[in-house]
């Protein structure tokens, strides 16, 4: 091939290469052209998330209305939540966030405020809304129900007690009222290795989400007072330490021995396997603890509302998912989105949610048809709790003090540091944290 | 026919446009994929991004990230810690096993190289995912089958995940398991590209095979050995998937990673500069051991070119 001809070769591949580039380019744009017809829904991969599609599918069959899932693993939703809601145009219209994530998702200014799709609405009364996480105050910088309502609640994920009704009737044990009553119960029926008397995450990534509700119900929080604003560290105090205290002995006494390194997957083995006797996990886990194919225990397994402190106060903590819609997709999409969550809050969607498997997000559903349903006897526990439920971490760098939290309560209850240190030390970060970012705080008192 | 000179310089100026045009594509890909994100880092490290009323405000805050990395980010420097005892550990043993491994399958008969080598690369050929899935079966406390052949001898239950003791070592494991193929197959392939008659003339001198091993093997493989000590040194260092499906880091920061650390800032706390300047010093570390190794290799060829 002489030169000439190959100039003339490549010249001409190049330009075909050009060309089939700009058809392939004008075809791509015009596939993901947005159908205006179509919602666009981005949702984790979850124990819930079958009961959504049933609803989905109930909708669609209702309205007419065409939806499309994204469905990543939860580990990809806040990347995939980011990417879409800092784009100049949304790749969704309706995004399920994670209560650990609100607070980014609200004080960013990337949702949009719901009175503004729709100015009459409201949170029907009974539904709930999670330790006011529906609502945010740009002001005090917090959760506020006073605040501008930006989320619908999805899946009410809150922590409940798990015990085993059998064991119980065995020893002649009652439903713990308190953490005291729990303890005792747990050295009665703590049997290493066949029976565990107590267990719960005890990991890096879920100790501050379970240890919360006993820190609340013993009266100790993290911050003074959040939804005026106040931020400043009130974990290190007498209140902090018998919490953490209890916690600890709990956890190490009548727990697997390896607490530190107990997480979700492992605790419901534990519970479905019959070696717990008692434990703390999230409302969802009743699917699987309550599914034959999975659970040894699905008639005796039950839920109630988490043990009180010494003052009798109870304290759950919320998990729960929320639906925002983004400011930046186009109007009619938003319409559209507000449309489908005002039905998904509806009490009959809401039956139908947990006929499917869901968890409900309604504390009203006791006069529904669920009601002595013994397969749905977890909506009392669920409703309790959730009424009592708080956020651990109500602020936009919640994640990052959720990990300099929960390093130091993970290490004191593997026993690298006492409690004291435990509480000292993620009291001091969590202040130099949140001061560097421009909190004006009261610094913590130590131990 | 002879070419006019005039001709020649012709062809030679199209042939250079020719090679700088097949190239520039190569290159430009290269830079755009690798070296621009690395200014970009660099850019991002110097920098606070916060983002209000859903637009990015970029902060310019000076040489602040890598202050506070270097005095106020403890997890990254226990990452830091286990990543190069992890790396050390993990790649002595792999060099120890992978060629003994692959002297073994050299000396096997035909059909028992076939049979060894196959087996031998089993472990590199599984997904992650799987690997991570297996061996917490394997390792888990309650439900392990290494604890439940223990009970049946009588032995205590040993938490291999869930013990700060055990928890660094019982990753080490699973990564020496996971990469010593990746050492066989290269010191294999090194192996088999030895000149036999160095070793056929070296049978007069030699007494035994350790000897042969020791004073002809050995050396002559030494090039082959540094490089991939080099390679699998430098992978270590990117250890992530392994650590994340056995152990999440902990318990405490028993088995935190640097990678781990990174994504942790980067992407859940969503700490751009930081997530930044931790990505950077890192990549120095690196960049620093991938000098070191290359001036030993060099100096080690010198040497023997010398001799």
């Amino acid at each position: 091939m002489s030169e000439k001809t190959f100039g003339k070769y490549t010249k001409g591949t190049v330009a075909r290469l050009l060309a089939g580039l700009s058809v392939a380019a004008c075809l791509a744009s015009s596939a993901v052209a947005q159908d205006a017809g179509t919602l666009r829904v981005l949702i984790s991969q979850s124990p819930w998330l079958n009961a959504f599609v049933s609803l989905v599918d109930e909708y669609q069959a209702e309205t007419g209305t065409k939806f499309q899932l994204d469905v990543p693993p939860f580990g990809g939703m806040v990347d995939k939540t980011r990417n879409s809601v800092r784009a100049e145009t949304g790749s969704y219209d309706i995004i399920n966030i994670n209560a650990q994530s609100l607070a980014e998702m609200y004080a960013g200014g990337f949702l949009k405020p719901l009175k503004e799709i729709d100015a009459s609405f409201a949170l029907p009364k009974g539904v709930v809304d999670f330790g006011g996480s529906a609502y945010w105050s740009a002001e005090k910088n917090s959760f506020d129900p006073n605040g501008e309502l930006y989320g619908v609640p999805t899946n009410g994920n809150v922590l409940v007690l798990y015990y085993r009704s059998d064991l119980y009737e065995d020893a002649g044990l009652q439903v713990p009222k308190t953490w005291d009553d729990l303890i005792a119960n747990a050295k009665a029926l703590h049997n290493p290795p066949e029976t565990y008397g107590f267990v719960a995450r005890g990991t890096r990534e879920s100790i501050l989400f379970d240890f919360s509700p006993m820190l609340f119900s013993f009266g100790g929080s993290y911050f003074a007072d959040p939804q005026q604003g106040d931020y400043s560290i009130t974990l290190n105090n007498l209140q902090g330490l018998q919490a953490l205290e209890t916690f600890i002995k709990l956890n190490k006494e009548y727990g697997t021995g390896n607490p530190g390194a107990l997480e979700q997957a492992e605790l419901i083995q534990l519970l479905a396997t019959g070696k717990a006797a008692q434990g703390t996990a999230v409302i969802a886990a009743v699917a699987d603890l309550q599914d034959p194919n999975k659970s040894i225990v699905t008639d005796t397994i039950e839920t109630a509302l988490l043990p009180a402190g010494p003052e009798g106060k109870h304290a759950s903590v919320a998990g729960q998912w929320m639906a925002g819609i983004p400011k930046n997709i186009p109007e009619a999409n938003q319409q559209a989105a507000m449309k489908f969550l005002k039905w998904f809050l509806e009490k009959e969607t809401q039956v139908a949610y947990v006929e499917a498997g869901g968890i409900p997000i309604r504390s009203d559903l006791a006069d529904t048809a669920l009601a002595g349903d013994p397969n749905y006897r977890f909506i009392k526990a669920f409703s309790e709790n959730a009424d009592v439920a708080q956020m651990n971490t109500p602020m936009k760098e919640g994640v990052r003090m959720k990990e300099v939290i929960s390093l130091y309560l993970n290490r004191a209850l593997i026993g690298e540091i006492s409690a004291k240190e435990a509480l000292n030390g993620a009291a001091q970060e969590a202040h130099d944290v949140l001061t560097a970012a421009g909190y004006k705080l009261t610094p913590p008192k130590m131990l | 026919m002879a070419t006019r000179p005039l001709d020649a310089a012709r062809i030679e100026r199209a042939n250079l446009w020719w090679r700088i045009g097949s190239l520039a594509p190569a290159i430009i890909i290269l830079a755009a994929l690798s070296i621009w994100p690395v200014f970009n880092l660099a850019y991002l490290s110097l920098a606070d991004v916060d983002w209000v009323s859903g637009a990015a405000v970029v902060n310019f805050v000076g040489l602040q990230n890598f202050q506070e990395l270097f005095t106020g980010e403890p997890v990254y420097w226990a990452g830091v810690r286990n990543t190069t005892v992890f790396a050390v550990c993990a790649v002595t043993l792999q060099m120890i096993f992978g060629f003994t491994m692959a002297l073994a399958v050299r000396r096997a008969s035909k059909l028992g190289r076939g049979l060894l080598t196959a087996i031998f690369l089993l472990p590199i050929v599984i997904p992650p995912i799987v690997i991570g899935a297996m061996w917490r079966l394997l390792l888990g406390r309650d439900f392990g089958m290494v604890n439940f052949l223990f009970s049946l001898v009588g032995l205590p239950q040993v938490d291999w995940l869930g013990d700060p003791r055990f928890a660094l070592m019982s990753v080490i494991i699973v990564d020496v398991w996971h990469w010593t193929p990746f050492v066989f197959l290269l010191t294999l392939a090194g192996l088999e590209s030895l000149d036999q008659e160095v070793f056929d003339a070296a049978k007069l001198d030699v007494k035994n095979r350790w000897q042969e091993l020791r004073y002809i093997t050995i050396p002559l493989m030494m090039p082959t050995i540094l490089i991939t000590l080099a390679f699998r040194m430098i992978l270590s260092f990117k250890v992530f998937d392994e650590i994340y499906l056995l152990t999440g880091g902990g318990p405490g920061t028993a088995t935190e990673v640097i990678n781990f650390s990174i994504n942790r800032v980067f992407f859940a706390q969503d700490r751009v500069g930081m997530g930044s300047a931790m990505s950077l010093v890192t990549i120095a570390g690196v960049a620093g051991m991938i000098v070191f190794a290359n001036t030993v290799v060099r100096r080690r060829r010198k040497l023997r070119a010398e001799a």
